[in-house]
């Protein structure tokens, strides 16, 4: 189970940007790395004994952020406010509180923060649910501070988040643990019942004396009665509030046949009188149980980090006292309070921007891209980003009033709301359910005239064999177990539809920019023009100046500043930084700027977008800046060709760039210098034409343009999942991941057909026979119960973790050898 | 065959015993993570860090409210 990657970096399997050596040492042996991030973490995991998890994981961890480890962001984190408003006092001193936490993959992940975080002392307790990243953690305030615990949990790259607490999660859990009870009680009460009936039946051909069957018949009784009023009531309950508000529902059919089957024999144990059907009840519930809660369970694991991300607002801001500011939580803001905002943090709460003016994001609720500018008077929303700028903001509205957490709620909307394929089954099923209930009395009367014994048993047998279950249940599984498929390929599906349009798709258009290549971007070449300086010297020291630049072409340098002081430093727009290093000036920037402090024109040394390091004296080193492909991009181009896709490229870039990537990669129909309306129009033409067409983008920037589109992918990380707005939202690295989900889909398409041809032929088949009388109720529950059960197992395919790639990881590690680009996680599923 | 008489009862008793301590586990949290508890056994350190200053935990201080 071990996940390695031979050629990538030890710790996130990136592959190693050209020029970077960076090692750590874990468990005695040297591993490369790709950065500091990924070198601090590995390390961290090393000295606290924990190199085990490289062993367990199955999952590759998303590369963590340098600046992520530092104690003081959390420092609100300790005030008395969070305890009251977040924790639950346990005995002794403990406090109990629920962590989202970014970035759990997998078990091992779970295993080491329980074994890094719970080595604290007064952390009596910390338990990470893998399947919706919360960590549920038992310490105590006066041994370790919560801001502690927080910065441990971001140092290890997993980013903490305090959980709101939430009444959706606490009924979740309260449903699950009920519906567990059921099922153990009937399954219990089952095995007891089918024991004594066994008996029964084996008695009557070796001549049981008729006291003993009597005592069979009693205690099959005292059993079965209490399981099934227990265990039953979910059915009975449904039934009643379908009879109540006048709808049909499976559950009034499935209902009705357990309280007939039940209370007659019952009746017929008191008169001593005919055939009992007490374990056919009890295996009915049983198998209708083990249905119902594989549906509750993947509806309630879909999406739920989804929803918690969303939540996430900063749990800190700095109010405004006529003494200055302080530190103070969310929870603690009242409205009218000033806050002050910095650059690169969210905003609390709604609010009147009373001083400064900042550039602000608010593409988490609008879904427009370009920040605006905002200034004195103007209103501001809870959970946009100041990009730049500083602000003081009068709070006007907090918590549940903010428009964030409306549009939180329509997320919540959005996802209890069911897929089409589900609603129709549903329809179907009630339609059958007339058609059920009116057979059953047609066949009752029927058999009342024929022979009144045969009647109830008949009438039991029609309403138990043509139980809908397997049709209702049927579609909800299959596409439970997708999007569970397809979580862990990485994708995440919003808009349950897509899966049924998925497979119908004709065109792909991608979006360049964040899309095929990466975000950030990389060094590409570096050419040495001065003697005195290596290579490693010159990237060092471009590092360092680029440090306050937010450029995008500053990412390719961040990797290898090391901190070291800078003086003077100043970054000019459009043209470049500059500062002073251990007393020497330097400018980084474009040839033009840098060449105002060399004699001459400096002329890029070849094609693409370089830059050049100089310093008072001379030119020492150009760097060519590359957006290089992601990771993938080439095989999802050929895997979607080969499933007959056509292929688009449509971009803002400049139209020679775009012409080249796509070049690169073999797309022949690329499109340059669009504005989001020429690529919605590009879509709508494509439409016009007869076409289905996916965009996939990344989700924030595009977002017109993949509301267009019949399905929308989007790609994002961390924090962005919840900005995007896609059908499908692609999580981390791979891009393979989109092909996955495209050779899954057609999956999900024939796996709910047969699931639905499966059930359709079953009652079709059954319900005359059961009417006929040739089917006894204990046969009948057998029946129904194997339908469901195959149609659930079968829906169950679709959630199966994908098989992995033998033979992976044992080439000789940390060998250069030929860069494999799959990441584990991606690697084709088994037919 | 009397003996039918005590055993069978007695089987029920049992059944009754199960189901109760199945309702106790749920009640403290035994079924809400299954995954995590796997990876424990791999673990060849005894001195596993949650049990060391774990405060004393009762059915009364668990999760009855929900």
């Amino acid at each position: 189970m071990t996940t390695k990657h031979p050629n990538g970096c030890w710790h996130c399997g990136e592959d190693i940007p050209a020029g970077v050596d960076i090692r750590a040492t874990i468990a005695g042996s040297e591993r490369a790395m790709c950065c500091h991030g990924c070198q601090t973490v590995a390390q961290l995991i090393d000295s606290a004994g924990l190199q085990r998890y490289y062993e367990f994981r199955d999952a590759l961890p998303e590369r963590p952020e340098l600046a992520d480890a530092s104690g003081s962001d959390y420092a609100a984190w300790d005030r008395d406010a969070i305890l009251e408003h977040y924790a639950r006092p346990d005995c002794d001193g403990f406090h109990r509180l629920t962590l989202v936490l970014e970035n759990v993959h997998c078990a091992a992940c779970a295993w080491l923060i329980h074994r890094y975080v719970g080595a604290l002392d007064g952390v009596a307790e910390i338990r990470v649910d893998v399947t919706d990243g919360r960590a549920h953690l038992t310490w105590n305030p006066h041994q370790v501070a919560l801001s502690e615990i927080a910065a441990r949990l971001a140092a290890l790259g997993y980013r903490p988040h305090l959980d709101a607490p939430d009444a959706g999660q606490a009924r979740n859990q309260v449903e699950r643990r009920q519906m567990l009870k059921y099922i153990v009680v009937a399954g219990l009460g089952m095995m007891q019942v089918m024991s004594y009936a066994l008996a029964k039946y084996i008695g009557a051909w070796q001549d049981i004396d008729p006291q003993s069957e009597r005592f069979f018949l009693v205690i099959s009784m005292i059993v079965a009665v209490p399981v099934c009023l227990y265990s039953g009531q979910l059915f009975y309950k449904s039934a009643w509030r379908a009879l109540k508000h006048k709808r049909m529902s499976m559950d009034i059919p499935v209902a009705s046949a357990m309280l007939l089957a039940l209370f007659s024999s019952v009746i017929i144990t008191v008169l001593d009188a005919g055939q009992v059907y007490f374990d056919s009840v009890v295996m009915f519930i049983f198998f209708l149980l083990l249905g119902r809660y594989a549906v509750l369970v993947a509806r309630q694991n879909a999406g739920q980090l989804h929803s918690a991300l969303a939540r996430s607002l900063p749990v800190q801001a700095r109010r405004l006292t006529d003494e200055g500011s302080e530190l103070v939580t969310l929870v603690e803001l009242e409205a009218g309070d000033r806050v002050q905002i910095g650059a690169g943090e969210t905003l609390p709460a709604d609010g009147v921007i009373e001083a400064g003016n900042a550039m602000i994001d608010e593409s988490l609720l609008s879904g427009e891209s370009t920040p605006r500018r905002r200034v004195d008077g103007d209103q501001v929303l809870a959970g946009t980003l100041v990009r730049d700028g500083h602000l003081t903001v009068r709070v006007e509205n907090l918590g549940q009033s903010t428009v964030l957490s409306g549009i939180v709620r329509l997320l919540d909307q959005a996802r209890s709301f069911k897929p089409r394929m589900a609603q129709m089954a549903d329809r179907v099923a009630s339609y059958f359910i007339v058609f059920v209930l009116t057979g059953a009395t047609v066949a009752g009367i029927a058999w009342w005239q024929i022979d009144p014994t045969s009647a109830l048993p008949v009438v039991i047998s029609v309403l138990v064999v043509s139980c809908p279950c397997a049709l209702a249940l049927g579609t909800p599984v299959a596409l439970a177990a997708a999007s569970r498929g397809f979580a862990r390929l990485g994708v995440l599906i919003s808009t349950p539809d897509t899966l049924e349009k998925l497979p119908n798709i004709t065109h792909v258009v991608f979006d360049k920019t964040g899309t095929l290549t990466r975000p950030d971007m990389t060094i590409g070449e570096v050419r040495l023009e001065h003697d005195a300086a290596s290579r490693d010297q010159a990237c060092r020291i471009a590092g360092r100046l680029e440090r306050i630049s937010r450029h995008p072409v500053a990412t390719a340098f961040a990797r290898h500043d090391d901190g070291h002081a800078v003086g003077d430093a100043q970054a000019v727009t459009a043209e470049g930084v500059a500062g002073t290093i251990d007393g020497t000036e330097y400018r980084l920037g474009k040839p033009a700027f840098a060449a105002e402090w060399v004699d001459g024109e400096l002329t890029e040394p070849g094609d693409g977008q370089w830059i050049a390091l100089v310093s008072r004296k001379a030119l020492i080193a150009w760097f060519r800046i590359d957006s290089p492909l992601r990771e993938g991009a080439h095989e999802l181009v050929e895997g979607l060709r080969r499933n007959g896709l056509n292929l688009l490229l449509a971009s803002g870039d400049r139209a020679d760039n775009v012409a080249r990537i796509a070049g690169e990669l073999g797309i022949e129909n690329s499109h340059g210098d669009m504005s989001p309306a020429d690529k919605l129009e590009l879509v709508r033409g494509l439409q016009r034409d007869g076409a289905r067409v996916a965009m996939v983008g990344d989700g924030i920037n595009d977002a017109p343009v993949l509301a267009g589109a019949d399905i929308s992918l989007a790609l994002a990380e961390g924090a962005d999942i919840a900005r995007t707005q896609a059908d499908l939202v692609v999580t981390g690295r791979g891009l393979q991941r989109v092909s996955a989900a495209f050779a899954l889909a057609p999956r999900v398409r024939r796996i709910v057909r047969q699931n639905l041809a499966w059930a359709f032929g079953y009652n079709i088949c059954a319900l005359p026979l059961a009417a006929m009388g040739f089917v006894p109720p204990w046969a009948a529950a057998i029946g129904m119960s194997a339908s469901s059960l195959l149609v659930v197992l079968n829906g169950q395919r679709l959630g199966r973790r994908p098989s992995r790639e033998e033979g992976r990881g044992k080439k000789g590690e940390g060998e250069n050898t030929i860069p494999s680009t799959i990441p584990p996680l991606t690697s084709p599923r088994s037919p | 065959m009397n003996i039918i008489y005590v055993l069978i009862p007695l089987s029920v008793i049992l059944m009754v015993l199960a189901l109760a301590f199945f309702f106790w586990a749920v009640r403290n949290d035994q079924f809400d993570d299954l995954d995590t508890p796997a990876l424990d056994i791999l673990d060849e350190d005894d001195s596993a860090p949650g049990k060391k200053n774990a405060p004393p935990r009762h059915g009364e201080h668990g999760d009855d409210e929900s």
